[in-house]
């Protein structure tokens, strides 16, 4: 159905250049496949601006963005899911081309934080899409309840029980050089 | 009153800093008194840091062109139907071209300035630049529209365009090359954008435009948006912006450099 004129304004655009870094992040972290992860933003985009009249102008369009990505990576992994194309995240010596570490990091060894992402890749992607929003995207846990429409009390019982993976499987603790294989 | 004994899910709340504040002093009165508590938060809060170290640096990597093409209004029956009726009379001319990048960035422009007018934000100079910077610089092949190797014309140009003598800084003592510049749309009037790279293929920009209104000077100010550093400072109506992917004393090392040599027009050489 054609939309009515004057109800479906363009998305900000700069908003949606200055969004791109995240949303392909967030698309790795679904997706554990850097090209993977492109399509996704990609489609993401496309359905923005077909769906840009469902976006309230003045709210974050970062987190509406986000919305979208899950919703198009739900279903596009129902699809997917007749074809048993099953995502594998640890599969590669380094965790894959999605999760290739930066040689220059802050304060952690390569090896450690190649060793965290590969914890991260094991988790269920509904674990693991709800810590990076969490964690390394910090939005309010109620924000994070609304972009993937499920309950606050989940958004909290699955940031738990990832951390609790995460937790066990660092069993000895991230920062003991006795859990990690050093490489030479 | 007994507190409520204290969960995982409290302990999550709290290293996220989302932890009502009702909870609050009992867990902190837990956390004092429980080492295996405390021992429990400095772990999550060393996890998070280690999944910012491992997932930040994402965001500095350059984006495709497929995926900047995508953040455009797409073409289609719908969008060129419904677009010049919208779009205000002097807009029309180019309602046809509303999807090609540049157009499209003029017109998210005024999107942006309204929102940012609403919210009273005062950083729209550093955030635009840094917005510009990440658009630009990532481009490898036609990061400008002028190459240095056609600097005088290229300074002449932007001189006309934005109604005031501009010039590019030498930056090559620092290991700045300057790549070119072109014109990019500001709040009210056109900005010049000169892109630098280093040896490591590392870009800078420099973003300059005249102050819409006149206003006084300021300090060398320092904002991060969106994984770009931005130093930026006002002098003489004309408002500058230094931005990269660059720590924060090199940026600020060379904004410093760049103030100097645009504050001694003398010392430029001739043109």
């Amino acid at each position: 159905m054609p939309l009515p004129p004057g109800t479906d304004p363009p998305l900000p655009q700069p908003d949606l250049l200055a969004a791109l870094p995240r949303l392909r992040r967030y698309a790795r972290v679904l997706t554990g496949d850097v090209t993977r992860a492109d399509d996704l933003v990609q489609d993401t985009l496309a359905r923005a601006w077909e769906k840009r009249r469902l976006w309230a102008a003045g709210t974050d369009l970062r987190a509406w963005l986000f919305t979208v990505m899950h919703n198009v990576f739900v279903n596009q992994r129902a699809l997917a899911r007749h074809e048993r194309h099953q995502v594998s995240l640890d599969s590669e010596e380094e965790g894959g081309e999605a999760w290739r570490i930066p040689v220059r990091s802050m304060q952690y060894t390569r090896m450690e934080l190649i060793e965290l992402t590969q914890h991260v890749g094991r988790l269920p992607v509904d674990q693991r899409e709800v810590l990076l929003l969490a964690v390394v995207e910090e939005m309010r846990y109620e924000d994070i309840a609304s972009t993937l429409a499920i309950p606050v009390g989940t958004v909290m019982s699955r940031l738990s029980r990832a951390r609790e993976k995460l937790r066990a499987a660092f069993a000895d603790g991230p920062g003991t050089p006795s859990s990690l294989k050093i490489v030479k | 009153m007994n507190p409520l004994p204290i969960t995982d899910t409290d302990v999550s709340a709290y290293v996220d800093g989302q932890l009502p504040a009702a909870r609050l002093s009992s867990f902190e009165e837990a956390l004092a008194n429980d080492a295996a508590l405390a021992a429990r938060v400095t772990q999550l809060r060393q996890h998070n840091a280690m999944l910012h170290d491992a997932f930040d640096p994402w965001l500095a990597e350059p984006l495709p062109d497929r995926l900047i093409a995508a953040a455009s209004a797409p073409e289609g029956p719908a969008a060129s139907a419904s677009a010049p009726k919208r779009a205000p009379r002097w807009m029309l001319p180019t309602a046809a071209a509303a999807a090609t990048l540049v157009v499209g960035i003029g017109i998210g422009w005024f999107g942006r300035d309204a929102l940012l007018q609403r919210d009273g934000t005062p950083t729209t100079f550093a955030r635009q630049a840094a917005l510009t910077h990440a658009l630009y610089a990532s481009d490898v092949n036609r990061p400008v529209e002028i190459w240095a190797a056609e600097e005088k014309r290229l300074v002449n140009w932007l001189s006309k365009r934005l109604g005031f003598a501009v010039r590019a800084p030498d930056l090559n003592t620092l290991g700045f090359a300057l790549v070119g510049g072109r014109l990019v749309a500001g709040n009210e009037m056109p900005a010049a954008l000169f892109v630098y790279e280093n040896a490591d293929k590392q870009r800078m920009t420099l973003q300059v435009r005249r102050q819409a209104h006149p206003g006084g000077e300021t300090a060398f100010r320092y904002a991060f948006e969106d994984g770009v550093g931005v130093y930026y400072w006002i002098e003489d109506n004309c408002s500058y912006a230094l931005s990269g992917n660059l720590d924060r004393a090199q940026l600020l090392a060379i904004g410093r450099v760049v103030y100097g040599q645009l504050a001694a027009p003398e010392a430029a050489p001739a043109r």
